[in-house]
């Protein structure tokens, strides 16, 4: 196979572009060596007989392969008619200015791939480069929609356009986790996960090619059911009641979840995702507002009480109508803040993409639940016994929350009072690496993707949690704290995965389970090692 | 006098791409926030770690502020020095610093000419020959003419070395790459040559721009063409100047847009101000996505009628 591509390879007919071998993975350290040589299982032909799968050795949309010629060349036209509407202000001014500046100043100094986890954790391989995709995207800009770009195209880079292209460039757009830090190091200014961001909204938006994932069972399901989970309003009652339950068992005291209070000071918008998966952290939180007097409600409006938002990775429209429905449902309840639990995405969305979308009374104030704990535990409201929670503890910076939306201390200084063992990994804060579920990779699962996230988007961040905690014993109980449910999945499939448990006895868990673990008068721990907790 | 009126026009060229790319980015409607931190005009507390305003509490209670003193401790060794480049990618901060450094030392010497051709013409016996200011201001366009010529030409072959020889750079260089660097490479090695074979002192330099002023009818001007060397650095100095803007070379002041309307761009969107006025007018924009979930028709329906809106079909 060939090593060595070009932008313009994509083009090329082969079986796959790309193919990682036994051993070009990074290396993991021991105990984890014999996953050294471990690649990704091939896909069986009959799963992927009907599929696009020729760019490397997974798939995570899965697009019908077309039944002719003819079909194929309609779709070409498809996708060249929606890369003229990103460059025009009807269609794109959301991201208009920032695309045309990113497509036109980058000097191709590679700056870019050695900050992509992606690319490092790959044995660097080509087609995973930042820059490969936006080359490929200004080559095909360059040349089928400027004037005269077939002309110019010898000089300015040459590509061909195909449905191999097309389909390729479609599974390539979620190769990259969103994570920006490719855009962090460019010293021009580039930004090479926007353009990502740009080919995903293109194919979502004219083509309606999108990850079910995140499209059909994402977004399209919040809209209709409620939640991307597919709990409709009484379902997520009946789990928050549950809940409540559970959390009078180790509080010792009753805990109200209060729903659709009109007039509170706080609407709280978890993932619900959480709900289901860590019902703990709803649990701790309730706890917390409530032992602080805090007035705060849930909402049972449909999309009201699941604060995702997977139109942020991949479509305007999708963003825009659940952003537009979460403000609203805040409108209707005269809160006076919407407060985002431990949600990366969800915060970033609601607070920073959102904010130049909702105006009049739908710009209701956004609030971190990083900021609102902060003033809570350090106001002195709530007394802590710190020592219970005396065992080694790392964070996890969410690329959102933090690269992308500044919110860096206010969880750290939680950390530094209520856990004594707390450390950073490297790099961290605005450098941080992704946990490798970011855009929509910690929910996406279909074919092989889980392993490739797993084996590959991950792996960085498996190998900062190791270091974090190298000079620690292997049977100590470690705690990686990720206060973001994307991220806690992505942390928790990569533990299963590597057996990390049993190896390093790493767990994984929230930042109000912290919190609260660390208050004085509950019953028993929150947080558990090992033993599973009650509602497992 | 051909020589004037050609760098005339391409002085102009230069000015009229430039004024219509900086145009450009005034014309373009607001775009959603897209910030990466660190912004750099964050308070000093918070931009030494990368935070926002918005890890306060309540933080849309506060006035919005910004530091200019911490852009400018940030900007200007990223500009004079290339620092992000200095500690993302060292191996090609070695040749690109001195590229820019020879580039951005053109830029000083043509300033530092103009001054001086100012002062001939002002006649000012401030500036009298021999007096300490014609003697500080000619020794300074000799030695930062030199460095400039040197470290460009070093630069730009180095430049043209590296992205020949390293494999990653090479699979995404286009002719034009190679084209704009042997483009400045040429120049930088026509001026040093200039200087080398006939005219240490940049006294052809010093006439010429005199005589751009006064478009040749000064009575020391250059006669331009008196050697070939000294006719090609004239040319590829001009030809340089109007292409510039014409590549991605006009990052060197569209940063500036990169930076400030993308990277650093925080500015919250608050009731009844600026942004919320641009807001509103951007929703009534009419989109032609083809999608079916997205249901544009292109004609009624504006973003604001989709956004609040359920989609009927999925795809």
């Amino acid at each position: 196979m060939k090593t060595s591509l070009k932008p313009s390879d994509i083009a090329n007919a082969s079986d796959r572009l790309c193919h990682i071998e036994p051993g070009e993975l990074t290396p993991l350290p021991p105990p984890y060596e014999d996953f050294n040589q471990t690649v990704l299982l091939p896909l069986k032909p009959e799963k992927i007989k009907n599929v696009e799968s020729s760019l490397d050795d997974t798939v995570a949309i899965g697009i019908p392969r077309p039944a002719s010629t003819e079909e194929e060349e309609a779709l070409v036209r498809q996708f060249l008619s929606g890369l003229k509407k990103l460059f025009e202000k009807e269609n794109n001014w959301t991201f208009l200015q920032p695309l045309l500046l990113s497509m036109e100043h980058c000097t191709r100094c590679q700056t870019c791939s050695d900050a992509c986890p992606v690319y490092e954790m790959s044995g660097r391989k080509e087609i995973y480069r930042p820059i490969f995709r936006s080359e490929v995207l200004r080559r095909i800009y360059r040349k089928y929609l400027k004037p005269g770009g077939k002309i110019t195209a010898k000089l300015t880079g040459d590509i061909d356009l195909n449905w191999a292209t097309v389909a390729r460039l479609a599974e390539l757009s979620y190769r990259c986790t969103l994570c920006r830090r490719c855009a962090m190091v460019c010293p021009i200014g580039v930004d090479n996960g926007l353009i990502n961001h740009e080919i995903r909204k293109l194919f979502s938006q004219e083509m309606g090619i999108a990850p079910k994932e995140i499209h059909d069972k994402g977004s399209v399901q919040q809209l209709r059911v409620g939640s991307t989970t597919g709990m409709p309003p009484p379902a997520a009652k009946d789990s928050v009641e549950f809940i409540q339950e559970e959390m009078e068992e180790i509080t010792g005291y009753k805990i109200e979840i209060p729903w659709d209070v009109e007039g509170a000071d706080i609407l709280l918008l978890h993932n619900a995702g959480e709900m289901l998966a860590w019902p703990e952290n709803v649990g701790a939180f309730a706890i917390i507002f409530q032992a602080a007097g805090i007035s705060w409600t849930m909402s049972s409006e449909a999309a009201g009480y699941d604060a995702v938002n997977y139109g942020l990775w991949y479509d305007d429209v999708q963003f825009s109508r659940v952003a537009v429905r979460h403000a609203d449902i805040a409108r209707q309840l005269k809160v006076k803040k919407i407060v985002i639990g431990e949600c990366g995405h969800a915060h970033k969305a609601l607070s920073v993409i959102a904010d130049r979308l909702l105006t009049g009374d739908l710009n209701i104030p956004r609030e971190s639940a990083m900021v609102t704990l902060e003033d809570i535990v350090m106001s002195g409201k709530l007394k802590f016994d710190p020592g219970k929670n005396n065992f080694p503890v790392t964070l996890h910076d969410p690329c959102n929350m933090v690269r992308l939306m500044g919110i860096v201390e206010p969880q750290r200084r939680i950390l530094r009072k209520i856990a004594p063992q707390f450390r950073e990994m490297t790099p961290h804060g605005v450098e941080n690496y992704c946990c490798g579920g970011g855009s929509g990779f910690a929910i996406m699962s279909g074919y092989n993707f889980a392993e490739w996230r797993n084996l590959v988007s991950s792996r960085k961040k498996f190998l900062q949690i190791l270091e974090a905690f190298h000079d620690e014993p292997r049977e100590a109980p470690k705690y990686v704290c990720a206060p973001c449910s994307n991220c806690k999945g992505a942390v928790r499939d990569i533990l299963n995965y590597y057996h990390a448990e049993e190896r390093s006895n790493l767990f994984y868990g929230g930042l109000v389970e912290l919190i609260v673990n660390a208050l004085d008068g509950m019953k028993k721990p929150i947080v558990h090692f090992g033993d599973k907790p009650s509602w497992e | 006098m051909g020589f004037y009126i050609f760098t005339y026009f391409c002085i102009a060229v230069f000015t009229l791409a430039s004024v219509y790319l900086i145009y450009r980015q005034f014309t373009l409607p607001l775009h959603v926030r897209w910030e990466i931190y660190p912004v750099q005009h964050e308070t000093a507390e918070r931009a030494f770690y990368g935070g926002s305003y918005m890890e306060k509490v309540d933080w849309w209670k506060n006035k919005y502020e910004t530091s200019c003193l911490n852009e400018l401790k940030y900007m200007v060794p990223e500009i004079l020095f290339l620092r992000g480049l200095w500690k993302e990618n060292r191996s090609l901060w070695y040749i690109s610093f001195p590229f820019h450094l020879g580039l951005y030392l053109m830029l000083v010497i043509f300033v530092l000419l103009l001054v001086q051709a100012f002062f001939t013409l002002w006649e000012s016996s401030v500036f009298a020959a021999g007096g300490m200011v014609e003697t500080l201001l000619s020794g300074l366009i000799i030695v930062v003419g030199w460095i400039g010529m040197i470290a460009g030409t070093v630069g730009s072959l180095g430049m043209l070395m590296k992205r020949l020889i390293d494999r990653a750079l090479r699979s995404y260089s286009t002719v034009t790459d190679y084209i704009n660097i042997i483009f400045i490479l040429l120049f930088f090695l026509s001026a040093l040559l200039t200087s080398l074979s006939a005219d240490p002192f940049l006294n052809g330099a010093r006439d010429y721009i005199l005589g751009l002023l006064t478009a040749g009818t000064s009575r020391t001007a250059y006669v331009p063409g008196q050697s070939i060397c000294g006719a090609s650095t004239i040319m590829l100095g001009s030809l340089l100047i109007a292409y510039i803007p014409m590549t991605h070379m006009s990052h060197m002041f569209m940063k500036f847009f990169l930076y400030h309307n993308v990277k650093w761009d925080d500015v919250p969107n608050s009731r009844g101000g600026r942004i919320e006025a641009a807001v509103i007018k951007n929703l009534e924009l009419k989109p032609t996505w083809q999608a079916k979930h997205v249901e544009a028709d292109g004609q009624k329906k504006s973003w604001k009628d989709i956004v609040s809106s359920v989609p009927r079909e999925t795809k």
